[in-house]
């Protein structure tokens, strides 16, 4: 907390239902990406590299191994004096009934108590489902030059997709004067990261008067940021350039994992003065076998490759079989090509085995194939 | 919980590897790329159940404690377990007088205060894995003084040459311990991995100390054959002691196949390492990669073949790399062709356009040296 007195809040209860059965048995921020990382690793990542100490990681839906996975702070190194991972889950207070986060802001207020034993003059929300790379300490200093209440982060989109987020229009210094969520006819292009700076001691009071209206769903792009707004607060746009990417769906995070291949990515988890830190696994170097073909590939230690390879993304301890080909393909950790089989713009889930001589998945299929279930070859 | 402590023994003045040990000792050897030497014999310790090890060093500590930090990442008990890194002062490298026996008697008083009533020692430049687990009750049900491992090699006239032999009789007691001449095929090499009571070790150490100041631990021990009951254990699966620079090179290269590989790993048995929080490696179109094992961190645009690739090593386009080492953080160039060599780390070979070594006697290419 001495760094620079700011506390991260990660909010990590969503369900990402898109990602159909990758999310049954766990939350979106735990899903897996990149190789070998989980996609909280990112904004947690962010929060060391940032000088940040103290971070609370909100969480609700299917959150067993979310928990426990985040309660581990020193994979990131933040397991100092004085600093820690928090998993705060719903729970019972001795003058509140359990009840869960009925949206952002309730996330946050249900916290207030945590929050204040560390009572900071600057509050962090980050969602746990985005990945990017961030400086939040230069977000924090912008903050302060601008003697803002709140400061957002946003990034420019495509003005045809400026419709599908929460857009920010701003005048000539910064400062934002409306905010739409999803507007049919954007007056500017600047989107919401769903990363804000806040005063704490201000936020506190809002927070507290949000909890008792009726009608807020107590979220913060749609009650918070507007009711600040209204009362002419001083909120700042902070633009952001470089990667950032949702992945709300199984073809977006198919593509965000194919982001990777391309040559001097916008991501660039190669930056060894900005690493993403993770798990740590014991598993064996990557094994390429002698009839093995490589060809446009980002794999990851656990490996076992004799088949073929191309313009794929594979995962700790993922299997290829001699005669096997992954084209296109995503292999999450774990999951396993037998001889002969053909994996094609598919995204195989942990652990799962395509057996002998299968085919999944198609080149000319319009959406990515997800393969969650064991796929039964030649016996 | 173990009944015994561990020791990590420095390699002795017969182990001599050229170039890599003027940077470091061998138990800070980089091996298959993501490993160091010594991350066996204390995985090996670990997943034995043994939390109080300590490692000792004679020369060039910087590598080895670096890598060894805390002892966290070798999944020791965090409260209860201790990683000790010991130093010696006598620690030119071939004094008569740097022997582990030194090294224990100016220690003596850290190994007294252990309460534990057995030991264990291993060496730091032998790679293999076995449970001491069974080794130590093994032993204790024998009611042996001494229980020590060796492997049965058929290849002692040319290899293990700096090692000792066991000379056995047929209920497995120790007659000798004697330095292997490469006069025989046959050989019981020892794996200078021994489990006794900590009383008789301490005891053993102060007879050696006494009885002449260059006797190593082995030195004593065989002059103790015939007063101490000395069982010799066998031990089977991958065994390779790094005692010169060609067998740091074939202890790796072999392993290259995944079918010696699993002759050492296995996935109730695991090998941990100090992480670098390295991204996956990325391989562009046109790279060739066969019959290697590369590490994270890498970015490959070359050709690779039986080869072992350290982490974030950069393979240019047009590269060849066959039968090679490549230690982390190495660059070969555009159309750079290295043949048969050990690169150490942060070397960068681009201009030389063909650095090629014979098989039978491979090259070695200096810690951060331009080429």
């Amino acid at each position: 907390m001495k760094q620079n007195n700011m506390l991260a809040m990660i909010l990590a209860g969503g369900r990402g239902s898109r990602l159909h059965d990758l999310t049954k048995k766990v939350a979106k921020p735990a899903v897996s990406y990149g190789g070998k990382y989980r996609i909280i690793d990112f904004p947690l990542s962010n929060c060391a590299n940032s000088g940040i100490d103290v971070v609370g990681v909100l969480t609700q839906y299917e959150s067993i191994l979310l928990n426990s996975y985040v309660a581990a702070g020193r994979r990131w190194g933040l397991d100092a004096k004085d600093s820690g991972v928090y998993v705060l889950p719903p729970r019972e207070k001795s003058d509140a009934n359990l009840d869960v986060y009925r949206g952002t802001a309730d996330a946050i207020s249900q916290n207030i108590d945590f929050i204040d034993t560390y009572s900071p003059e600057y509050l962090l929300i980050l969602s746990g489902d985005h990945i990017y790379k961030m400086n939040y300490a230069k977000m924090l200093a912008y903050h302060r030059e601008c003697r803002a209440d709140a400061t957002i982060a946003v990034i420019e989109v495509p003005m045809k997709e400026a419709s599908r987020f929460g857009i920010m229009n701003t005048n000539e210094t910064g400062r934002i004067v409306e905010f739409e969520e999803k507007p049919e006819h954007p007056k500017s292009n600047l989107a919401s990261m769903g990363i804000y700076i806040f005063n704490w001691k201000q936020l506190r009071r809002m927070l507290l008067a949000d909890m008792k209206d009726p009608d807020s769903s107590h979220d913060f792009g749609k009650d918070i940021i507007p009711a600040m707004l209204n009362d002419g607060g001083n909120l700042f746009a902070y633009k952001f350039k470089g990667y950032w990417k949702d992945v709300g769906t199984i073809d977006s995070l198919w593509e965000a994992n194919m982001d990777l291949l391309d040559r001097n990515n916008e991501l660039d988890l190669n930056d060894s003065t900005w690493k993403i830190y993770t798990e740590d696994v014991t598993a064996l170097p990557q094994y390429i076998g002698a009839d093995a073909v490589i060809d446009r590939a980002f794999i990851t230690q656990g490996c076992v490759i004799d088949g073929e390879v191309h313009n794929s993304v594979l995962f700790t301890g993922a299997k290829v079989a001699a005669g096997a080909k992954v084209i296109n393909s995503v292999l999450m950790p774990g999951a396993e090509v037998e001889e002969g089989a053909v994996v094609t713009r598919a995204l195989v889930a942990d652990g799962v085995r395509i057996g002998k001589n299968a085919v999944v998945g198609s080149a000319g299929s319009k959406n990515i194939e997800l393969v969650a279930k064991r796929v039964k070859g030649d016996e | 919980m173990s009944k015994a402590f561990g020791i990590i023994n420095f390699a002795g003045n017969h182990i001599q590897v050229d170039g890599l040990q003027s940077y470091r000792p061998v138990g800070a050897f980089s091996f298959l790329g993501r490993y160091r030497t010594i991350d066996f014999p204390i995985s090996n310790m670990s997943n034995s159940g043994i939390d109080n090890i300590e490692v000792y060093v004679r020369r060039k500590p910087r590598s080895l404690t670096e890598h060894l930090g805390t002892g966290r990442h070798y999944n020791i008990n965090s409260k209860r377990g201790q990683l000790n890194i010991m130093y010696t002062e006598n620690n030119r490298i071939g004094d008569i007088y740097s022997t582990d026996v030194a090294a224990y008697i100016e220690n003596m008083d850290c190994i007294e205060r252990i309460h534990l009533p057995y030991v264990v020692i291993a060496p730091s430049y032998m790679i293999y894995t076995a449970d001491y687990s069974t080794f130590l009750s093994e032993h204790i049900e024998s009611g042996a003084d001494i229980s020590m491992m060796y492997h049965a090699v058929d290849n002692a006239k040319d290899a293990f040459l700096n090692c000792s032999t066991l000379n056995i009789n047929r209920q497995k007691g120790v007659l000798s311990i004697e330095p292997n001449h490469g006069n025989a095929k046959n050989k019981n090499i020892s794996m200078d991995t021994y489990v006794m009571s900590k009383e008789l070790f301490i005891d053993l150490v102060k007879k050696a100390y006494k009885t002449s100041s260059m006797y190593t631990f082995a030195d004593i021990l065989n002059e103790e054959c015939e007063n101490l009951d000395i069982r010799a254990v066998s031990h089977r699966g991958y065994f390779a002691a790094i005692c010169d620079f060609n067998s740091y090179y074939q202890a790796n290269m072999v392993l290259t196949d995944l079918k010696h590989a699993s002759d050492l790993f296995s996935p109730d048995w695991p090998i941990y390492t100090r992480t670098n929080d390295s991204c996956p490696t990325q391989y562009f179109e046109g790279s060739k990669v066969t019959s290697s094992v590369v590490s994270n961190g890498c970015l490959i645009e070359g050709t690779v073949e039986n080869s072992i690739i350290g982490r974030g090593c950069v393979i240019k386009p047009g590269a060849i790399v066959k039968n090679c080492i490549i230690s982390a953080d190495v660059v070969i160039g555009k159309g750079v062709h290295v043949e048969n060599l050990v690169v150490d780390k942060h070397a960068r070979l681009i201009r030389g356009k063909r650095v090629i070594a014979s098989p039978e006697k491979p090259g070695y290419i200096k810690r951060g040296d331009t080429l």
